[in-house]
């Protein structure tokens, strides 16, 4: 539960720091879409360096970009390992058994772990960047047009804002619950897996009572003060869209068509 | 269950929100907990059944995405099914624990999840076969994946819901069912 904060707020006056939060997260949808588009190694290598001039630019260390990354290792090499050796039967290396190791599953295994990584990266920089609460506004401000066929989105936003909040707070209590476990005999480091599950599974209730608990209070001093939902709330004003944020989105964009374009081409094509 | 204010609700939801992300890292310590224990649907279950079916589907929706966000897991790749599948849950329990009424907390509880549970499977099991992986989905690996490998998490999943309910009525958290019954 140490790790958990991952994609944590980092405080910083970098370009990235600087970029409006709704094109930041418009530029996060867009960038996930490109990566997902990309088939071709020249698309890889640009997607890559594209996303290290980012990393570059937000002025985050490569060990905190590469965070939410950190736990998947296993993933990455399992991934690659099954589509190596069960993906393409025909053009397979050899056969022994079951397995049928071939370049195509390979590449293939390499292009899922690539987008993930990828994927991963960009947003780790995006919430590392931007206050929860600013994401928040984001995120209401964009799906703000659903408000006109009756999606509450300002309280949407809301429930999002208080979540991503609670985040921190319930990773340390279910921590405090685990130790309490722990002393209790619990076994969590054990070597077999259900003793693990045995030492896990009696956390659940109690995790769920203290969250429901501070929810509890939370929700009591918001009506307490006077709070009756979103409707007719005031809130600061943001600024107006600047060059640099309309220059951020137009790379983006930039980048998105320049993929489709080798997509279309099918320029030096991996699969 | 008899109604609850919209800001609670509200912070509710939020809450189990947040348990979708917290949860599954507290199981990560069990080794492939996540498809075998399926810890992030207990939060969406259990909004759906105490808030209503509107709060159930957001934390549905919104809570795999959430948790992809901020731990990178579920994957992107299987976040679109993840989603149908949670927003299925959250919707079908909002919706069977409004429409069912025994006058028996308990059988309501267990009917609206083992509804809420089989068209979430149902669902998602179809968004897989049409949309997400048409030709490699069979009723076998749909069998095997969403009843098989996760029995453990639908024990646990029957087991822990109405318990947890029963915990947050009896500490005066939520309201009671049936005042009259005391349950």
């Amino acid at each position: 539960m140490k790790s958990l904060p991952t994609g944590i707020f980092i405080p910083g006056d970098s370009p990235i720091h600087r970029l409006d939060s709704s094109i930041k997260l418009l530029a996060l949808f867009i960038t996930v879409v490109t990566i997902v588009l990309v088939n071709s190694f020249l698309g890889y290598v640009i997607m890559i360096l594209f996303i290290m001039m980012i990393a570059m630019l937000s002025g985050i260390s490569l060990p905190v970009a590469l965070n939410a990354t950190n736990k998947l290792y296993w993933f990455f090499i399992i991934i690659l390992l099954m589509n190596t050796f069960f993906y393409s039967p025909e053009d397979a290396w050899f056969s022994f058994w079951v397995f049928t190791p071939s370049m195509t599953g390979f590449t293939y295994g390499l292009t899922v772990v690539l987008r993930v990584f990828l994927a991963l990266v960009i947003s780790n920089i995006l919430t590392s960047t931007t206050p929860p609460m600013e994401i928040t506004h984001a995120l209401e401000h964009l799906i703000s047009p659903f408000s006109y066929v009756g999606i509450p989105t300002g309280q949407i936003a809301m429930i999002l804002s208080i979540a991503i909040q609670f985040i921190p707070t319930l990773a340390e209590e279910t921590d405090t619950i685990r130790k309490a476990q722990m002393t209790r005999g619990a076994r969590f480091d054990s070597k077999k897996i259900t003793q693990k599950a045995e030492a896990v599974l009696p956390m659940v209730i109690p995790i769920f009572l203290a969250a429901f608990k501070r929810a509890d209070e939370l929700s009591v001093a918001m009506e307490a003060r006077g709070y009756r939902g979103v409707s007719g709330r005031t809130k600061k004003s943001s600024r107006p869209l600047l060059v640099g944020d309309y220059g951020a989105l137009l790379i983006v964009l930039l980048v998105c068509l320049l993929q489709i374009a080798l997509r279309l081409i099918n320029l030096t094509r991996t699969y | 269950m008899q109604e609850m204010s919209v800001v609670k609700k509200s912070i509710f939801t939020a809450v189990c929100l947040a348990l979708c992300v917290v949860l599954p890292q507290a199981f990560h310590a069990v080794p492939n907990a996540g498809s075998v224990y399926l810890p992030m649907h207990i939060p969406v279950l259990l909004c759906g059944l105490i808030c209503g079916w509107q709060y159930g589907l957001l934390c549905g929706l919104a809570g795999p995405a959430l948790s992809t966000l901020f731990t990178g897991m579920p994957p992107v790749a299987i976040l679109p099914v993840m989603m149908i599948e949670c927003a299925v849950y959250g919707l079908m329990t909002g919706l069977m624990i409004k429409i069912i009424r025994t006058k028996k907390t308990y059988v309501d509880l267990y009917l609206s999840l083992i509804i809420a549970m089989l068209s979430g499977r149902v669902v998602a099991g179809l968004a897989r076969a049409l949309i997400f992986a048409p030709g490699n989905t069979t009723l076998a690996t749909w069998t095997a994946s969403y009843f098989v490998v996760s029995l453990p998490g639908i024990i646990i999943q029957l087991l822990l819901i109405p318990s947890i309910v029963f915990a947050l009525m009896k500490a005066g958290l939520i309201p009671m069912r049936y005042p009259q019954n005391g349950s």
